[in-house]
């Protein structure tokens, strides 16, 4: 390893893969939640609710 | 061919499990607002997945990995650029902030608020012509990765490609936005699964001591064109590159409208900020590991003595990636990638779809029509680009790299529209008129580089950044000439 930037250059790859596993287990599980939220709030509005702005 | 059955099994459940999502979705779509921006209920997290899944596309993964064949890692130094851009913007608020409280569906639609319906239209247009254009060659590169790394002939590509499309323009043309949050969040995990196997086995494959060694191998003897660590090089990106990139960035992440649609369906101004802060560091992966991919690529090949016969730049890392890669984990690793095409378009052609029909159809129609109408109207306009990607997608030759294509295509109206914004939302003195020029003088210099691109060079960062200049120029000199238009300010619906 000659260039003191390739150290630089690891250093972002290993944080980018534990960064990308992480955000898969996280916001997998959270988002996950959120859809069914979304299906709950979606499935309860009546016919004649407004858009929300 | 390279994929066992176990792989076409891992696939064929992938894709029957986004096409039922997709559709499933379809339910809850009532008009138009459920449609465009899934009724403004998405909360922060599915709003991460959804972003990052749109914008990390196979399209993404094959110039980022281009640019890693290239110029080694340097080549993802654009991926630094969009962290601090994006970061930038989600912790300032600046643009977004304002533009969510105004309620607004499209950005051409703020723009009816501050500068009058004409510059709206004209808006529109813009932003649907450079919009297209930046997408028509997904297809195409897609269709690229999928041939060399599954090993399916190059004849079948066009097919692949088509029913690819089709699968994707079926949910998407049914279930609008709500379809495609759903179904970017399927992809995001596919897709994050993938990426991840494939950088960890490629990084134990060719072991990082090799990598390094072989990139400054090459370097040295001149093989490697690009100084493989350092972006400030006279042979890499240089200050002048990277300087546009960082205004291009900001003005991207602002102002690109598939972003832009995801901060336009958060719940609040705050969400949507909070999503782009904690989408920031993703982007880096989304240059840095595709470009780990294609750097290794160059080293395998370079020690092999060249690249094969039909192989270059662009298709050398999925051709590399078939070699290595072992049965069950290509068929992960192309589901994955599925998923990163299929989840950008999409994303793509709703916000495109929406752009021409909420600000070009819309505002020539005598009525307002119906919601039924207008939910038809916007499927037909999915449906007419979807036509135009598999067409367009066919015959256009690339100038450049894919990279410079896809920055000067979406310069067509990331200049003009970022000036509009930024003068419509910060500027009392900004006139309609002003707004005018921006948007046809920000369009010269991009459109110049598509069309005399090919017989005289002109460097990219020179076509982009000249385009940022003359809107700005157009803008003020358009403003101060003309009479200041009525107080009009973006109020919040």
């Amino acid at each position: 390893m000659n260039s003191p930037a390739s150290y630089l250059w690891a250093g972002l790859i290993v944080a980018s893969i534990a960064w990308y596993a992480f955000l898969v287990v996280y916001i997998g599980r959270k988002a996950g939640s959120e859809i069914r939220e979304l299906i709950r709030t979606l499935s309860q509005r009546g016919p004649s609710d407004p858009p929300e702005a | 061919m390279t994929l066992s059955l176990v792989d076409w099994s891992i696939i064929v459940v992938y894709l029957v499990g986004c096409l039922v999502a997709g559709l499933w979705m379809r339910r809850y779509v009532r008009g138009v607002q459920e449609f465009a921006v899934a009724g403004r209920h998405m909360d922060l997290n599915l709003g991460i997945a959804s972003l990052a899944a749109t914008e990390l596309g196979l399209v993404t993964i094959m110039y980022a990995a281009q640019l890693g064949y290239e110029k080694g890692f340097a080549g993802a130094t654009i991926g630094v650029v969009i962290w601090g851009a994006m970061w930038f913007v989600g912790r300032t608020g600046f643009v977004i902030g304002p533009m969510r409280e105004a309620g607004v569906m499209t950005i051409p639609e703020l723009f009816a608020k501050r500068f009058g319906t004409r510059v709206r239209w004209l808006a529109g247009l813009f932003v649907a012509v450079g919009g297209l254009l930046n997408m028509g060659i997904f297809l195409r590169l897609g269709g690229e990765f999928l041939v060399h790394a599954t090993g399916l002939p190059p004849s079948q590509l066009e097919w692949v490609m088509t029913g690819l499309l089709g699968l994707v323009l079926v949910y998407t043309m049914l279930g609008g936005m709500l379809s495609v949050l759903v179904t970017d969040y399927l992809q995001f995990l596919v897709m994050g699964v993938g990426i991840v196997a494939v950088s960890l086995v490629v990084l134990w494959h060719t072991g990082w001591g090799n990598l390094v060694s072989g990139l400054d191998t090459a370097w040295n003897a001149g093989q490697l064109k690009a100084h493989p660590y350092n972006p400030l090089h006279a042979s890499n990106f240089g200050w002048g590159y990277l300087l546009w990139q960082a205004a291009f960035q900001i003005a991207c992440a602002t102002t690109w409208q598939t972003q832009i649609s995801r901060v336009l369906a958060a719940r609040d101004a705050a969400t949507a900020q909070r999503m782009y802060r904690r989408t920031s560091f993703y982007f880096v992966g989304r240059f840095l590991l595709p470009a780990l991919w294609g750097a290794a690529a160059f080293v395998w090949f370079a020690n092999q003595g060249g690249l094969p016969e039909g192989v270059n730049s662009l298709t050398a890392m999925p051709h590399y990636l078939s070699l290595i890669l072992p049965i069950g984990l290509i068929g992960i690793v192309v589901a994955g990638m599925l998923a990163a095409e299929m989840s950008t378009d999409s994303g793509y052609m709703l916000t495109w779809g929406t752009v021409i029909y909420n600000d070009l159809v819309r505002p020539c129609l005598r009525r307002q029509p119906s919601a039924k109408v207008e939910l038809l109207l916007t499927r037909l306009i999915v449906l007419g680009i979807a036509l135009f990607l598999l067409i367009y997608g066919l015959w256009y030759e690339l100038p450049g790299n894919a990279w410079d294509y896809l920055a000067v295509t979406g310069n067509i109206y990331l200049a003009s529209v970022f000036t509009l914004l930024v003068a419509g939302l910060y500027w009392p003195r900004a006139t309609p008129a002003g707004a005018a020029a921006a948007l046809v003088l920000g369009a010269v210099g991009p459109i110049l580089f598509l069309v005399i691109g090919k017989s005289h060079a002109i460097a990219p960062e020179v076509a982009g950044a000249s385009s940022f200049g003359l809107a700005a120029a157009g803008m003020i000199v358009g403003s101060l000439l003309t009479r200041r238009s009525p107080p009009s300010a973006v109020v919040p619906a």
